[in-house]
């Protein structure tokens, strides 16, 4: 009896998972700047973040057949991005002269932004202080550590979430988040 | 009791650290979004741009115009290179074979759909060819005719 049940529940979920992919334009519209946030937070380049995001939506579309609904929409797009960026990120060290820094954010790109409830000169330049501090620490992580780090902290996943997503096991997201905290707030300290 | 003090001082830091910690993650992450926001808002001015967007319902068109012009050219093409078959062929299907009755009618049904789905009439720049095709036809008919004249 739970097996039937369970069965329907997969046969439903996977249901809702195409009827949603049914529409790929809605798709794109509504999961577009998560994909684009995640690939600027951890290439801090806009070019490429921009470039990867078409690209996952692509690959998605060319592959969305094969999406069983197993995992979430989201969980499933970002871990294509996941896959495309290490992709870059190979490719980018083998071409490691290439210094193709002319579309890449820095730190000056977060003046303009002004932190919430913050009015007062000093507590905005305090703000943006502590932005610029994880922003450079953040830099100095590894690709694993920092896709991990994001998908933490910037996009707010589960532990087991960004598990199935990275393709690691608990415990090394948990070891990747935990040295990426050592090393942001070692660097944090230094800072101040 | 000094170990005590000092285990609680020790402990105050560590909070407040973390503290710290979290509001500056809080911050960079708003930081992160305000960003991305300004970014995708950047590249969506941008979209218009050849080769930068995509319309995933745009992309069956090519195919489609293809598929348009395949059905279209190809009966042109195959009267105007086998002159010697019957006249009208690619017009009058109904003197076709069996085979090629099925076929036609597949073409036809597949026309018609897209021509619903596209809305749009056989290319303007296919008639010269069409009008060329009816005179190879005349003119074949007309030296067709000769010769049974002279057998």
């Amino acid at each position: 009896m739970e097996e039937i049940a369970g069965n329907e529940l997969a046969i439903d979920k996977r249901e809702q998972a195409m009827l949603e992919l049914a529409d790929f334009d809605e798709v794109v519209r509504v999961y577009r700047p998560r994909i684009l946030r995640f690939l600027l937070s951890s290439l801090t380049d806009r070019d490429a973040a921009e470039s990867l995001t078409q690209e996952c939506f692509l690959k998605a579309w060319s592959a969305r057949h094969q999406f069983r609904g197993d995992s979430s929409l989201s969980t499933w797009l970002t871990r294509i991005a996941v896959n495309l960026m290490r992709d870059h990120l190979r490719s980018r060290s083998l071409r490691f002269w290439q210094k193709t820094r002319g579309s890449s954010l820095d730190v000056m790109d977060i003046s303009d932004w002004v932190p919430d409830g913050r009015s007062s000169p000093e507590s905005l330049t305090v703000a943006r202080d502590r932005v610029a501090a994880v922003w450079r620490a953040v830099e100095s992580l590894s690709a694993q550590q920092r896709a991990v780090f994001v998908l933490r902290f910037v996009e707010e996943m589960e532990l087991d979430e960004i598990a199935g997503t990275i393709g690691m096991n608990l415990s090394t997201v948990k070891s990747h988040l935990y040295r990426a905290l050592a090393i942001i707030r070692e660097r944090m300290g230094g800072a101040k | 009791m000094k170990f005590r003090r000092d285990t609680g001082a020790e402990s105050d830091t560590t909070r407040e650290e973390v503290r710290e910690m979290a509001e500056a993650l809080s911050l960079y992450r708003s930081a992160m979004r305000h960003i991305a926001e300004k970014e995708a808002a950047r590249s969506r001015v941008a979209e218009p741009r050849p080769g930068r967007s995509i319309r995933f319902g745009m992309l069956l068109a090519p195919a489609l115009t293809a598929v348009v012009a395949a059905a279209v050219l190809v009966p042109v093409y195959s009267h105007l290179h086998h002159p010697t078959s019957a006249p009208g062929v690619v017009v009058k299907t109904s003197q076709a074979g069996p085979a090629d009755t099925r076929a036609n009618v597949d073409d036809t049904v597949l026309m018609n759909q897209i021509d619903s789905e596209l809305s749009e009439d056989v290319p303007d720049a296919l008639r010269p060819l069409a009008d060329l095709g009816n005179q190879t036809t005349n003119a074949s008919s007309v030296s067709e005719k000769k010769n049974v004249t002279q057998e």
